[in-house]
């Protein structure tokens, strides 16, 4: 990251990220570091005390997560940790905003593509879905549907996004969850070769480029609910070479026609909508699929794990206080049910290696999770012949 | 063109369990305040860097470095204003129960 102080954008991964200053690279290393701290000294205390209070908890046989927060609440380092961690994400934001909105012309004239390959359709009735207006989503001001009619928001979320990452998954381009659904995908059909292909929930794009760059021939379309994302994801893809035609939509009910792709895909996105939103995205994920298609969509690789009842309450902390709406949901869904019920077969359940670049693999697959950014939790499966 | 300032606030934060504002906003003001210091270290380090760098410094010139007398009286100053300013708090609370205690008319 510390390369990332040059004012020398053309060496960057992208040039339209936000450059941060001397001082401010200072300051989102600070985030970054305060971020690792809280995860590696801190919580792992909490996670002991959780312990010696299921310990406690299992005398009177119970060992629901209600009591176990309650027990949690009655230790300050309990509210103190969850106040740090919270406040280190808002940090985050704050520098990311004071640093992007410092250079705000200079990413506008940037973001100006005379002769653009793909392009970027806004739609100025969309009415974001509830799930992404009840709370900004990872404490994100504004959250993901805010819109200035600029590209600021979107140039908050991708360097934001590096940043909070921590670089583990593709440093600047933050772009390992995409080559690693595109691994799936050749992990099951080698020799796939879609002609058109869905990001859903594409955000600034980070997993949108590398299905373009994987399959080079393939026309390539990407969709979120935020304006200022999007607009944002259209430069950036077009500064990385990459045409990709991005609309403001909702993935639970498109615009496209029935059977009008090849593979349909999402990275990390159930997780942020709602159980109700789940079911329907794909179901709309079989519509638009013709006959040899894929739908591929990519989770946390979080194990649901209720017989532990400190990672269940720790998964609920995480919902509440930095706003993931449907955590929980994306965390216990019956995948295969939901898939099989909306008219696909050969579903396949686990999770892929993480993939550098989708096409050097590894091609690997299988029922246990490798470990958190080892691996992704990965639910792909095909629509039934009619 | 005229653009409006980017959102600083996150719509949602919900109370955490346990947890008082005050002590949330004392704990936020803490993590500012060493954010702070963290920049103001990198940027001396940076500034000692070019100094030796171009040669004003010698290396190890600030390490090495003995205040004379009157440089000794000026920091022995800042400390004590520095001190005096960031725990006035505990001061003004310890004066206060102290009142508290102390009948009135006799002096504290």
């Amino acid at each position: 990251m510390s390369s990332q102080s040059s004012d020398n954008r053309a060496s960057l991964a992208h040039p339209l990220i936000a450059v941060p200053s001397h001082d401010e690279l200072a300051e989102q290393l600070f985030v970054r570091d305060l971020k690792l701290y809280v995860m590696q000294q801190i919580e792992p205390v909490q996670g002991q005390i959780a312990q010696q209070e299921v310990k406690l908890m299992e005398k009177v046989e119970t060992n629901s997560t209600s009591v176990l927060r309650k027990r949690m609440a009655t230790h300050e380092s309990f509210g103190s940790w969850l106040a740090l961690k919270r406040e280190s994400q808002r940090q985050l934001w704050h520098g990311v905003a004071r640093s992007v909105e410092r250079q705000a012309e200079a990413l506008e004239t940037l973001a100006d593509i005379p002769e653009p390959k793909g392009s970027v359709r806004i739609n100025p009735d969309f009415v974001a879905p509830a799930y992404i207006v009840r709370g900004d989503i990872h404490l994100m001001p504004g959250g993901n549907a805010h819109d200035d009619g600029s590209i600021l928001q979107g140039a908050v979320m991708d360097r934001g996004g590096a940043v909070y990452m921590l670089g583990r998954n593709g440093g600047m381009l933050n772009d390992l969850r995409g080559q690693t659904a595109m691994a799936h995908v050749l992990t099951r059909f080698p020799d796939f070769r879609p002609a058109r292909i869905l990001d859903m929930g594409c955000g600034i794009g980070t997993s949108t480029v590398p299905a373009a760059t994987c399959f080079p021939q393939a026309e390539v379309y990407g969709i979120d609910v935020g304006a200022s994302m999007l607009r944002y994801a259209h430069a950036r893809a077009e500064h990385l070479g990459a045409a990709v035609h991005f609309s403001q939509q909702s993935a639970e009910s498109t615009d496209f026609e029935d059977a009008s792709f090849d593979l349909v895909f999402s990275c990390v996105m159930f997780h942020e909508t709602s159980q109700a939103a789940t079911m329907a995205i794909i179901a709309e994920s079989r519509r638009l699929l013709r006959p040899g298609g894929l739908a591929v969509h990519l989770e946390v690789p979080l194990l649901h794990d209720n017989s532990d009842p400190w990672v269940e309450l720790s998964g609920e902390l995480e919902a509440q206080f930095n706003n993931e709406p449907n955590w929980r949901g994306a965390l216990t869904a019956d995948y295969r049910a939901l898939f099989e019920a909306s008219g696909f077969n050969d579903v396949q359940i686990g999770y892929q290696a993480t993939s550098a670049a989708a096409r050097g693999g590894p091609f690997r697959f299988g029922p246990e999770s490798e470990g958190v950014f080892r691996s992704w939790f990965v639910a792909s499966g095909c629509p039934n012949v009619a | 063109m005229s653009r409006l300032p980017l959102p600083r606030t996150p719509h949602r934060l919900d109370p955490i369990d346990g947890a008082r504002a005050m002590d949330e906003q004392l704990l936020a003001m803490v993590v500012g305040l060493t954010s702070e210091v963290t920049i103001l270290r990198a940027r001396l380090d940076a500034a000692e860097r070019l100094l030796e760098a171009s040669g004003v410094l010698a290396p190890g010139a600030v390490d090495g470095f003995e205040p004379d007398a009157e440089a000794e009286a000026a920091r022995e100053r800042q400390r004590r204003a520095t001190v005096d300013k960031v725990f006035r708090p505990l001061r003004e609370a310890a004066l206060a129960e102290l009142a508290s205690i102390t009948p009135s008319g006799e002096a504290a």
